[in-house]
């Protein structure tokens, strides 16, 4: 196992330089750049704009560009942002918090509701329950999300007025309660997709789990339907459920994207789409590092989890 | 009388058992059949309708649906809702179709070869794969559309670029697991080169992941297609596509709420059909299944 | 005990001009610095919240670094500088005592010696008092090589800045610089205190934390979200009224309207209220919706370089093309004015005498057909080689422009010209292939001038022509002589009757080659909740929050 660990390691580095020599080579290719919002300004003169490039150090060869960058990064310096000099580190830290907010709220939604729907389904097979709810989850799976969460504003905000059209919390309030009041229509909407793929999975799971032998013996010791549900469906369910949250950790970045730019949430997505915008070089940098680590750690939960649960597979 | 079965080579993907498990998958049928009516107003439906999907006209601006002539309704030039809505249904199946296509010969190609190679050879691809998968896929589709001027082929080509990974790693595990059974070490045996194995027996006996992996592949392509589209860098005006229709909808919510309920039910009900179908091939070609 | 107010710029002739123009505040010549005259009701002590909602974050908060317009409305409230532009056009004293000029000797007959004596009852946020010390430092922090510094010119032709007291500085102009009046209305100054301190000023707390000298204090900032000021209640000024000044930070254009609907935010900033939501904003109930004329023009913008828009009869008959009606009532809902110069109406040196234009397809044909432009392949014209064929771009994901694109796309088809639309995202779009002049057409709103002063050298001079390797920002190529004498006339000539004279004529010649097809002049639909008062929109500045420290919450 170690030896495994130590190659993925290895393995893992080498693919975390390459993808930021890539990334860095892209972001340097891409016409235009930090600067380009001053194009327009009439008092910026192109010997200005030189000037500003020479200053930041962006006419500098790329490779002596990129070993300053990464020189930096290993010792823990993740660079400032171009447009306010604040730090990369806490400012993705920040964004990274109202994007797990949205995230973990809605997958707790995803998975009670999905829960729920999937037993309900299993349990009631071939019913009008279990066939809306089939055809509903296809549905949930098919709609584009930035879609939905303009419906939703449409009818929630706009038409209804019981939520507020985005941010995170109105200024001055600030207390759970208008958190909550923020939070409600984006997860809900974000939720979707989830609770579409965890009651279909939770169908199947109980459908085999019921299937078992041990259910049988179960039932004729006597012991409550409920009680076989909740202990053994649910409890052998606990496993994948890790592998399935361990696969969505890269998705942190993107999964919540088109949510957050439809409900202005501040979170990662967001603060990706705009940092590419402003060719905010360092902070996108700081972002692909950040997203391949999560790659990295996402693929190595799931492959140790499935290589535990099933030994045939072998590690490599 | 004892009968002995030999075990040949497993049952190719269109053997009939699966077919007839699949006609009785309903909502697969109702898939097939949406996307089929889908494809025909596409194709046809623009000849048909009175208007043209470029006219503007500054005087019928966001007419709703059922006004006079428009069917659907205006756009905020005036065009007619119902033609763009045809028009741009060629464009994203069109976009979908050949992004599915073209991400599964690349994914098949690496997983396959990953799979069956194996050793440092399969760990350096699927490493590559990973790498791939490390970048957000909207960061490779921003740099991507500003480095190539979006036209509909580009945009096929960034979507394929983006999504192969999902099919390599599909098609790797499956291989992985085909490599080790009986038929291939026969082959390995008789001395068949490696690359016949790979396509000629691994791949064949493959293929039941990769086409369900294919049709779910169409319909995130075409929801990848909306999204860039929605954001402003893909399909450009005055091409219309289900996605770029969207876009600009946005603002228009409250006054003209049928500019981003249309399309937006044209999409789902695209993708669904898909999906749809998807499910049913993942029912059909399941091994698995085989005693039903 | 020194007067408080500072001199009034008024003179006779200004107070006619404003009458003539039409400006807000009439006769009353108010102090516009402060509340106007009239109203008494504002509070004795600071009291209330006003929350400005913005499209864009304010991120730079260190006046004299490289920052874009939406970081305006934080300086304005911060920092000072030693004069303001009025929203009649009128410079008047902020920091200065009174507005230097060749009548009062502040500048020398020969435009090189300047002189400004300044208030003596400033002081900083942290309490030290302000001095000529600051202004020498904050010029010379401008011009320092290692500084990331905002706009150069002008403050690049100062020589041999000297302290003559605390309240008198004097320097030398290498050349008579006219404009540079206006540049200083734009020059905030920083305290020599405390970044003299700092070994790289780039990186200083200052530009998180920043200390001036205005009207309000820095509070707080929630990055992402929304910053914070509050009043300065020993400003030398009279003001603030509210106590607190909050800029939001709403990236989407129909949330921040939505936001403004619901209450949510009390004033709309940058970029306003789209035209789209116009008619409806203008009968809120408890709003007050005004249409403000801004600096920036729209145009069709030509690479000038590129052979199908090398000869004059191409560009007129395009512009004779143009619906410009249609655009700016269909798809503008009438908000934008149209024009025909890049100088804005509402300026002194606005030229109301040019052609109007005239819509007209078949003349527009025939001008091309006496060009010898004929219908070639596809319908398309040619002449000697040269199709009428060229891509339009606009920034991506502007739905009002795109339609724009698309409307001209279908009558220029009908033309004979083929357009091509290609759009970028907006990092791309004002990178190279703009400052380079790679493009071929473009549809761009943008100001030419700088700090309302008319000198458009930047824009519209041959020595500016970033391709060919000048210093500008003429991305249109247009050389023509005669305005380049005008324009290196008018940079040197203080007197504003007869910079009226030489910018009208330059306004004429742009008109008449048209290197550019202008479309309109923008109005802002600016919108703030009735109950704020004190509020002035101010063409001559690039923000709405200009004069914050004259709002007050009506009691």
């Amino acid at each position: 196992m170690s030896g495994f660990l130590l190659n993925r390691l290895s393995q893992s580095i080498v693919l975390l330089v390459i993808v930021s020599i890539i990334g860095f080579t892209v972001l340097n290719l891409m016409p235009g750049g930090p600067l380009a919002q001053f194009g327009l300004d009439p008092g910026m003169t192109q010997k200005d704009v030189e000037r500003l490039a020479a200053q930041l150090g962006l006419n500098r060869p790329l490779w002596l560009q990129y070993l300053d960058w990464a020189s930096r990064l290993i010792r823990g310096d993740w660079g400032h942002s171009f447009r306010d000099g604040s730090a990369v580190l806490s400012v993705i830290g920040r964004h990274l918090l109202a994007t797990l907010l949205l995230m973990g709220t809605s997958t707790v939604l995803a998975i009670a509701a999905g829960t729920w729907i999937g037993i309900r389904g299993a349990t009631h097979r071939y019913s009008l329950f279990d066939y809306c709810a089939t055809v509903g989850a296809m549905v949930a799976l098919s709609v584009p999300t930035f879609w939905f969460g303009l419906i939703g504003i449409y009818i929630f905000t706009l038409k209804l007025g019981w939520v507020p059209a985005g941010n995170m919390y109105t200024i001055g309030d600030g207390s759970v309660l208008d958190y909550l009041h923020h939070l409600i229509l984006p997860s809900l909407v974000l939720s979707l997709v989830h609770v579409a793929i965890w009651s279909r999975y939770m169908r199947t799971a109980t459908l085999d789990a019921l299937s078992q032998d041990f259910v049988k013996t179960a039932r004729a010791k006597g012991v409550s339907e409920r009680r076989i549900l909740l202990k053994h469906v649910v409890g052998n369910a606990l496993l994948p459920m890790i592998t399935l949250a361990g696969m969505q950790l890269p998705s942190v970045l993107t999964g919540a994207l088109v949510t957050e730019t439809v409900f202005t949430w501040p979170g990662m997505g967001r603060l990706f789409l705009d940092s590419l915008g402003y060719s905010d070089y360092p902070m996108v940098m700081g972002l692909l590092i950040f997203s391949a680590i999560l790659v990295v750690l996402g693929n190595l939960i799931a492959d140790i989890v499935i290589a535990t649960v099933d030994p045939r597979i072998r590690l490599g | 009388m004892t009968t002995i079965v030999v075990h040949a080579a497993p049952t190719r993907w269109w053997h009939s058992r699966a077919v007839a498990r699949f006609m009785r998958h309903h909502l697969a049928l109702v898939g097939i059949a949406m996307i089929t009516l889908l494809v025909l107003a596409c194709a046809i439906g623009p000849y048909a309708l009175p208007y043209d999907s470029l006219q503007i006209d500054l005087r019928a601006r966001f007419a709703p649906p059922l006004s006079g002539h428009h069917y659907f309704g205006t756009d905020p030039l005036g065009r007619d809702l119902a033609a763009r809505l045809l028009e741009a249904g060629r464009v994203s199946l069109l976009v979908g179709f050949s992004a599915m296509l073209l991400s599964t010969l690349i994914g098949t190609l690496v997983g396959v070869t990953a799979g069956y190679r194996g050793g440092w050879v399969g760990a350096a691809l699927m490493r590559v794969v990973d790498g791939f998968l490390s970048y957000p896929s909207i960061f490779l589709v921003l740099a991507l559309a500003a480095m190539l001027r979006p036209s509909p082929v580009m945009i096929t080509v960034i979507i394929a670029v983006t999504s192969w990974m999902e099919t390599a790693r599909i098609v790797e595990a499956e291989v992985r697991s085909l490599r080790e059974r009986e038929f291939v070490q026969a082959a390995r045996m008789v001395g068949l080169s490696r690359r016949h194995i790979m396509f000629r027996e691994v791949l064949p006996n493959a293929m039941g992941p990769i086409i369900v992996a294919a049709s779910l592949a169409v319909a995130r392509a075409i929801l990848l297609e909306a999204y860039i589209s929605f954001l402003g860098y893909g399909i450009q005006p005055p091409l219309p596509s289900w996605g770029n229709m969207l876009n600009g909808a946005q603002q228009y919510l409250a006054s003209a709420p049928w500019l981003a309920i249309i399309p937006g039910a044209a999409i789902t009900i695209a993708v669904t059909s898909f999906n749809f179908i998807g499910d049913g091939l993942r029912d059909a070609l399941d091994v698995r299944n085989d005693h039903i | 005990m020194t007067e408080r107010s500072a001199t009034s710029n008024y003179s006779r002739r200004d107070a006619l001009r404003m009458v003539a123009i039409g400006g807000a505040a009439g006769i009353f010549a108010p102090n516009l610095l402060g509340k106007p005259a009239l109203a008494r009701t504002s509070p004795a002590k600071p009291t209330g919240r006003v929350i400005v909602g913005l499209g864009q974050e304010p991120t730079v908060f260190n006046p004299l670094m490289a920052h874009i317009e939406v970081d305006d409305g934080v300086h304005f409230s911060v920092f000072d500088a030693l004069f303001r532009i009025d929203p009649q056009g009128v410079i008047q004293p902020n920091l200065a005592l009174e507005v230097p000029s060749q009548k009062n000797g502040g500048i020398s007959e020969d435009g090189l010696k300047w002189r400004i004596r300044l208030r003596d009852d400033v002081r900083w946020h942290d309490g030290k008092p302000f001095s000529a010390e600051d202004v020498k430092f904050t010029l010379e922090l401008i011009t320092n090589p290692n500084f990331r510094s905002w706009r150069t010119s002008g403050h690049s032709l100062v020589r041999d800045i000297t302290v003559v007291s605390p309240t008198e500085i004097s320097w030398r102009m290498e050349e008579a610089f006219a404009p540079y009046l206006s540049f200083l209305t734009e020059t905030f100054i920083v305290p020599k205190h405390i970044l003299e301190k700092e070994a790289n000023p780039n990186n200083a707390a200052f530009n998180q934390a920043p200390v001036g000298t205005g009207a309000f204090k820095w509070g707080k900032r929630v990055a992402g979200d929304h910053l914070e000021l509050v009043a300065n209640t020993e400003y030398f000024g009279e003001g603030p009224h509210i106590e607190r000044l909050v800029f939001k930070y709403i990236p989407d254009l129909t949330v921040l309207y939505t936001q403004f609907k619901s209450g949510d935010i009390d004033l709309v900033g940058q970029p306003y209220i789209t035209p789209d939501h116009y008619g409806e904003a203008k009968k809120l109930p408890n709003r007050v919706v005004t249409l403000v004329p801004r600096a920036s023009f729209e145009s069709f913008y030509l690479n000038l370089e590129r052979p199908q828009f090398k000869e004059h009869a191409v560009r007129e008959a395009l512009y004779a093309a143009i619906d410009k009606e249609a655009i700016i009532q269909g798809l503008y809902y009438g908000v934008p004015t149209p024009t025909e110069t890049f100088m804005p109406r509402q300026s002194f040196y606005f030229n109301a005498g040019l052609p109007l234009h005239q819509f007209n397809l078949n003349r527009a044909r025939k001008i091309l057909d006496e060009a010898g432009w004929a219908p070639g392949a596809g319908g398309i014209r040619t002449k000697n080689g040269v199709r009428l064929s060229f891509t339009n771009s606009t920034t991506s994901g502007d739905p009002l422009r795109e339609q724009v694109q698309q409307f001209l796309q279908q009558t220029f088809a009908q033309l004979g010209v083929e357009m091509k639309i290609s759009n970028l995202p907006a990092a791309v779009m004002w990178g190279e292939f703009w400052m380079q002049s790679q493009f071929d057409s473009v549809i761009v709103g943008s100001s030419y001038l700088i700090g309302a002063d008319p000198d458009v050298t930047n824009r519209l001079h041959s020595r500016s022509i970033g391709a060919k390797g000048g210093r500008g920002s003429n991305n249109a190529q247009y050389a023509n002589p005669e305005v380049d004498a005008l324009l290196d006339k008018g940079a040197r000539t203080f007197d504003p009757e007869a910079r009226r004279a030489i910018y009208s004529r330059v306004q004429e010649l742009v008109r008449r080659d048209l290197p550019f097809l202008p479309l309109y002049q923008s109005n802002a639909v600016e919108g703030l909740k009735k109950g704020i008062n004190g509020f002035v929109p101010n063409g001559n500045t690039r923000t709405e929050s200009w004069n914050a420290l004259a709002w007050y919450w009506a009691s």
